[in-house]
């Protein structure tokens, strides 16, 4: 099967620092993929290169058989790239159906949006999105009286609503309580079914608990690449995680 | 209203969505109350004064509701939106001047405006020609200052230049045409401005300049009430959520900023007719500043806030100036201050949102549900030892 992502020697720099070096990773198609690695490895500097925020320096990034390389990020999110943010990102003072709604995948140019009315299909696609993640009950409240989680989730739908071929999740977990990130990875199993997900994820229970492929990243290169178990008992990764205490 | 939070039944949650009416009624009935009242003042008093005033404040409405749509919707903040007001006002000046200038001729008989004789001109320059036609001379004013928007909007935001850098350079634009203006005198008027022509005041043409108001309302109303103002909404709350969403949050700051230029342009083609005086002050960055106060009096993201803030503002300052002369331009400063500190949401915004809270529940309910969220978030972040919330983490 041909990688639906690929990336191949990137290379960035953020303000004379180098962050990612040669970086080289290919995601399959409808695969669950997890990154790992500890603070300042490039993790987040990846998904903002995938999606456009920042220009590489070197290499290049291919999807879908399309080089996407320095590509405006809403051209780049035309292509089927969905990515959620670290701290969530959403719209505060439009309601949460609201939020779904302006995310639908969908005709994005100004004069194709200015006469456009919601449709039954789309609304029933929003309504079993909301009741997917379990916001169905809030979807009239504005999305800043959301409480964090629920934040996170909201986010995650607006992803699902844009029904993207690749998913880059990162950290979708942070801050959340251990019900509530329980629940969340049940969430990101349920959506790895349909679509690709690149995971970027800290926490060692979600990562054993959904975990298949995973790829470790260290000082903006590739340590390790393979499954959960195979990793976990890679020297070079114990070396790099032990000190700070994540595995027991 | 009752919530269905705490009885809710054992099956799916009810599907409907909560959301304002295009037009509410207590909208449509205060909207008809004052079009109505401000119609029909022309025909129970012989003031003139105040006939004139209520046509110019109709245009100023319009200018503020056209900074509404860009800063209250969209988030962009501009201190130049002037440059579109006095764009349109100055063409129609010209024309009417052009046309004024061929029946009154000047102390030496020649057919031109008087400011260009002044200036040793002895002809109209040919660039000026097609302001003799009034159609010509009304499409002018319109589309240039449309275009001019379309120019500066795409340097602007193509760039990604927004916030604070976007205020400056609009402000650096309206200063521009401001010097450009009284500069070259012989074609503006220059300091004095363009005056003395035949101007258009009397009932109907009040009722004319409030038609295209309630019409620019209600264009608006469906423009902000639709999917483009959702996304409009979503691009001010969120400007890097909507890009990386698909949205060329340019484009759509660009369509924004022309819709609003055109609706500025009307306005100061309107005033210019109605008011009979035109000069460097309408097009200069203290007429845009006096726009954005207005907005923020009444409300910004409100739209008929505008319009109230207008007629707040610039009423209290016909009626009082001329006790307060000295005084006034302070107490307009210090009001924006008020209003700024005190109600962010100006007056419409904050009764609309204290008539909202009241539907929604007590202040006990919101104070608890504000206290679950910052516990939430709290415990959260502490227990994981992250950055805090809003903190942007690489």
């Amino acid at each position: 099967m041909a990688a639906l992502l690929e990336v191949t020697g990137l290379t960035t720099k953020v303000s004379g620092f180098t962050i990612l070096n040669g970086l080289d990773l290919s995601v399959d198609e409808h695969e669950l993929r997890v990154l790992l690695g500890p603070n300042g490895a490039g993790k987040t500097t990846l998904i903002a290169m995938i999606t456009g925020q920042f220009k590489p320096v070197s290499g290049t990034i291919r999807f879908a058989g399309q080089d996407i390389t320095g590509w405006a990020p809403d051209a780049i999110f035309q292509t089927g790239i969905s990515r959620k943010f670290q701290v969530p990102n959403m719209y505060e003072t439009l309601s949460v159906f609201d939020n779904v709604m302006v995310s639908l995948r969908g005709r994005r140019r100004v004069f194709a949006t200015l006469f456009q009315l919601l449709r039954a299909p789309e609304r029933d696609r929003i309504w079993d999105i909301l009741e997917f993640v379990g916001l169905a009950d809030k979807a009239n409240d504005p999305a800043d009286t959301l409480s964090h989680g629920e934040r996170q989730w909201l986010e995650l739908s607006m992803l699902i609503a844009s029904d993207p071929k690749l998913l880059l999740l990162d950290e979708p977990t942070t801050g959340m309580t251990e019900s509530d990130k329980h629940r969340t990875a049940e969430l990101i199993q349920e959506i790895a079914k349909s679509h690709t997900v690149l995971l970027v994820e800290h926490d060692m229970h979600i990562v054993r608990q959904i975990g298949k492929r995973i790829t470790v990243l260290h000082q903006g290169q590739r340590l390790a690449e393979g499954p959960l178990a195979e990793v976990m008992s890679n020297d070079l990764v114990r070396q790099v995680y032990l000190g700070k205490g994540k595995f027991q | 209203m009752v919530r269905d939070k705490a009885g809710k039944p054992a099956g799916k949650p009810r599907r409907s969505i909560r959301r304002a009416p295009l037009f509410p009624f207590w909208a449509v009935i205060g909207g008809a109350a004052l079009v109505a009242s401000i119609g029909a003042y022309p025909y129970y008093s012989t003031n003139i004064y105040v006939l004139t005033l209520l046509g110019k404040f109709l245009c100023y409405a319009i200018f503020a509701l056209s900074i509404d749509l860009i800063w209250g919707f969209t988030g962009i903040l501009s201190l130049g939106q002037a440059v579109y007001f006095g764009l349109g006002a100055y063409m129609v000046a010209l024309s009417l001047k052009l046309n004024y200038a061929l029946t009154h001729p000047t102390r030496f008989g020649n057919k031109i405006p008087d400011f260009m004789e002044w200036n040793s001109l002895t002809q109209v320059p040919g660039f000026m020609t097609p302001l003799y036609s009034t159609p010509l001379a009304i499409a002018a004013a319109l589309v240039v200052p449309t275009l001019l928007a379309l120019l500066f909007g795409a340097i602007t935001f193509k760039r990604h230049i927004y916030g604070v850098y976007c205020a400056v350079i609009t402000l650096a634009e309206s200063l521009i045409l401001q010097n450009f203006i009284i500069e070259y005198q012989a074609y503006t008027g220059g300091f004095n401005g363009i005056t003395d022509y035949s101007n258009y005041v009397g009932p109907s043409v009040l009722w004319f300049i409030l038609g295209v108001t309630v019409l620019f309302v209600i264009v608006a109303r469906v423009l902000t009430h639709s999917r483009v103002g959702t996304v409009l909404k979503s691009i001010r709350d969120n400007d890097l959520r909507a890009e990386f969403m698909g949205y060329n949050v340019a484009n759509y700051r660009i369509f924004v900023f022309c819709v609003s230029a055109f609706m500025a342009a009307a306005a100061g083609g309107m005033y210019a007719a109605w008011v009979g005086i035109i000069s460097f002050l309408n097009v200069g960055p203290i007429f845009s500043i006096e726009g954005v106060i207005w907005t923020a009096v009444g409300g910004r993201g409100t739209l008929i806030g505008p319009v109230i803030g207008t007629f707040l503002v610039k009423g209290a300052e016909a009626f009082l100036s001329d006790r307060l002369a000295d005084w006034w331009q302070i107490i307009v400063g210090a009001l924006f201050i008020l209003v700024v500190l005190v109600m962010r949401d100006g007056i419409v915004g904050t009764v609309m949102e204290w008539v909202q809270q009241r539907r929604r529940g007590s202040y006990r309910q919101i104070l608890a549900d504000a206290d679950r969220t910052a516990h939430d978030l709290q415990m959260d972040w502490r227990t994981e030892g992250a950055p805090r919330p809003g903190e942007e983490v690489r």
